[in-house]
């Protein structure tokens, strides 16, 4: 016996405003020539030791993850709660030393929506 | 620290998403609406559950998308002229927009398919410029940019004008704006596309969307249920998990972590199942709404035939550096240009529609 098809779907619209449980950054470690590059979790450590030195014990302990992590390029998808963007952000533009030697992190891409990072239309490079 | 202080550092910059469900083949149903509403996108990507193979019919779409053209170092009033109107413009959909331009820096400018040409401009270009437009939404309270909005198919916008002339005038002599734009072109009709011709004086190229396939294999994917957009619990998943879902997927993020994991504790919503195997497809470039419908509307033939997989999404990124989102709505870069949708189909041709708009944007219609 057939299976009853279930009814269409009826039209429902939600706004959701400000919503979004995390915000999402490409982020990319510039060095100079000649330090090994970090591993992921050498990465992750910076990371939590930017937000320490800037913002203290609490800060280290904001959840950040490592979604993604490039190790020939040093760039990285974090992901950070959204009430710890500023912080997350601020420590990381602040970070300037890496094994004694001076090291940037340039924000490429942010946004509250992780599929935003798929594509970048700043990066669309035509011949 | 005072209380104002403490308030900033946890704010989060505005943004939106609007979900949308409805039944595709529902008769009032406004889901190509949306699509042909967004003129600019960058970026067409598709998943498809439990497929290792494209059907030839979806190939050959995706092949069919056509050109478009990158114009180096054209000025901007060869766009006002009656001949390119007479020849593009009212001969049926033209799509432009300036290329490696930032809209929170540069002059920008974009054509819209209604024959709306939109100039956005900083401050000292405006007042060079000298037409009429407003300030930009997103300026704060000093002004530091303006948009012009002119209406090409305007009956009062014919060659002997005063409108016209002024626009010339201003454009061509007073303060000539040149930009590589990117150009579209859609008609229906017999003949080949002119665009080429029509510009041989100037250095322009015919570009294809760049494609790419993949496989996945054994992918986690969310339990969905089309009547539950905000998901039940261990039943099926929201609508906000499956957008975040879909980014980790298309950013190749491990969907498989602990949550005592150091690095990451990021893992696939609840509940789902694991597919054997996934197709993906990407398509970068120029493209315009009306390829975009053609390409929605066979991935709902997809589920024509008896098929494994539940559901599809179909996601569109538009330019960050355009100056609209949807309709005419001003769009801005604030800390991302992000304006993008994605559509869940689901086998019984239920939809569900995520638009996703950052600071500088209003509501998606």
């Amino acid at each position: 016996m057939a299976r009853a098809e279930p009814p269409a779907a009826s039209f429902e619209r939600r706004v959701l405003r400000s919503a979004a449980e995390y915000h999402y950054l490409r982020v990319r470690l510039e060095l100079p020539d000649g330090v090994t590059r970090p591993t992921v979790a050498q990465f992750k450590q910076l990371v939590v030791s930017a937000l320490r030195e800037l913002h203290g014990e609490v800060g280290a302990a904001l959840p950040v993850d490592v979604l993604t992590y490039e190790e020939k390029t040093v760039s990285a998808i974090l992901r950070v709660i959204s009430s710890g963007l500023v912080r997350l952000w601020s420590a990381l533009t602040l970070l300037g030393f890496y094994q004694n030697r001076r090291c940037a992190f340039r924000v490429l891409q942010t946004s509250p929506f992780l599929l935003a990072l798929a594509g970048n239309s700043r990066d669309l490079v035509l011949d | 620290m005072s209380v104002p202080s403490l308030k900033r550092i946890r704010q989060v910059p505005r943004h939106l998403l609007v979900c949308e469900k409805g039944h595709a083949r529902h008769p009032r149903s406004r889901h190509a609406a949306h699509v042909w509403d967004h003129a600019y996108n960058c970026r067409v990507s598709f998943l498809i559950p439990e497929c290792g193979l494209l059907p030839e019919v979806l190939k050959s779409t995706i092949a069919d998308f056509g050109e478009y053209y990158l114009v180096r170092n054209l000025s901007v009033h060869e766009l006002v002229s009656h001949e390119f109107i007479d020849a593009f413009v009212k001969k049926g959909s033209c799509y432009a927009l300036t290329y490696n331009t930032k809209i929170d820096q540069d002059n920008t400018a974009a054509l819209l398919p209604n024959g709306k040409l939109i100039l956005s401009v900083d401050k000292d270009t405006y007042e060079e410029l000298g037409l009429q437009g407003r300030p930009s939404q997103y300026s704060g309270k000093k002004a530091m940019r303006y948009a012009i909005t002119i209406d090409l198919t305007d009956s009062s916008f014919h060659p002997d004008s005063k409108k016209h002339n002024r626009v010339l005038w201003a454009l061509k002599d007073k303060k000539p704006l040149e930009f590589d734009i990117l150009l579209a072109w859609y008609h229906t009709g017999a003949e080949e596309s002119t665009v080429m011709s029509y510009f041989s004086k100037h250095q322009i190229q015919a570009l294809k969307p760049k494609i790419t396939f993949s496989t996945i294999r054994d992918l986690q994917c969310p339990v969905l249920d089309s009547n539950e957009l905000e998901g039940k619990p261990e039943e099926s998943c929201s609508t906000e998990e499956l957008f975040e879902w879909l980014g980790a997927v298309w950013n190749q993020v491990s969907l498989d972590n602990k949550s005592s994991s150091f690095l990451s504790t990021y893992c696939c919503p609840q509940p789902n199942t694991v597919v054997e195997k996934a197709f993906l497809c990407t398509i970068t470039g120029f493209i315009i709404p009306e390829k975009i419908t053609q390409l929605l509307e066979q991935l709902c033939c997809y589920f024509g035939e008896p098929k494994l997989a539940y559901w599809l999404t179909l996601t569109v990124h538009g330019f960050a550096d355009s100056p609209v989102s949807w309709r005419e709505s001003e769009h801005g870069f604030h800390k991302g240009g992000e304006n993008l949708y994605n559509f869940v189909i689901f086998r019984n041709l239920d939809y569900w529609l995520q638009m996703a708009v950052g600071s500088y944007d209003d509501c998606p219609p």
